[in-house]
């Protein structure tokens, strides 16, 4: 037992059965960012703290084998790239840069107001996946050999 | 007042902090403990009496809300904060990989 990494079984046991509700409550918040508190950095700060209970319990060797880097790197600039595609099109669209050009819908329910939901989803994932990815190069970084990648 | 009193009092204990501890780590959380002390006050410029969170919902009646500005520019100064935490943390680890040492007073002149 001891020569495994990582925390004892129960920490991992606990943390394999609540892994996917905290990232259910992450993804939540970030859907319901426009009609109640919380948001897109609030739900993807939920989200990057899904993911480091798992570098906590399992340690990095399990983390950096279950997870897949290079697809999290290129899922942070690829939503901040699609934030910045969705302003330019507002732009085409409507008047300004970041202007509302989808319909608003009904005041109160899930799909309304427009694209800030949908913004709030790029910003959910940039967030989490920022935050996950700074502290795993602070995890990460070697004081002897300096940083890996 | 006595509020806005504390807060500064609590950006001093920061302040303190930052000037007279050796430890790397103790300085960065001195520096957090004045950027929280800093949030709080403007939360509290924001903050009514017997006022609402600013967000509406259904079936609810529209009541006296407290000021939504100071609370949105807290929400980007906490993220500028993680920001800068996270810039200075990095910088402790490369100190610490050229001196092997967090002490202020041992990190003396450049080397190698």
């Amino acid at each position: 037992m001891d020569k495994q990494p990582g925390l004892t079984i129960i920490v991992k046991t606990v943390t394999r059965l609540i892994i996917w509700m905290i990232f259910l409550y992450g993804a939540y918040i970030i859907f319901h960012g426009h009609l109640s508190p919380g948001g897109g950095f609030g739900g993807g700060v939920i989200l990057a703290l899904g993911l480091l209970s798992v570098l906590l319990a399992y340690g990095r060797d399990f983390t950096l084998r279950w997870l897949n880097l290079k697809f999290l790197k290129s899922l942070e600039a690829s939503s901040i790239t699609l934030f910045l595609a969705a302003g330019l099109m507002g732009m085409v669209l409507g008047e300004v840069f970041l202007s509302n050009f989808l319909a608003k819908g009904t005041l109160f329910s899930l799909w309304s107001s427009g694209f800030l939901p949908i913004l709030n989803i790029f910003i959910g994932v940039k967030v989490g996946m920022s935050l996950f990815l700074v502290v795993l190069a602070l995890a990460e970084f070697d004081v002897e050999k300096g940083a890996e990648e | 007042m006595i509020l806005y009193a504390l807060c500064f009092a609590l950006f001093l204990v920061g302040l303190y902090g930052m000037i007279t501890k050796r430890d790397l780590v103790k300085i960065i959380l001195a520096s957090g403990v004045m950027g929280y002390a800093v949030n709080l006050m403007f939360v509290l410029i924001g903050y009514r009496q017997q006022a609402a969170y600013p967000i509406l919902e259904p079936g609810k009646p529209v009541p006296a809300m407290v000021d939504p500005l100071p609370q949105a520019l807290v929400l980007t100064s906490i993220v500028i904060e993680l920001g800068v935490t996270s810039l200075l943390v990095a910088l402790a680890i490369r100190l610490f990989q050229k001196y092997k040492t967090f002490d202020i007073t041992q990190i003396r002149r450049l080397r190698g």
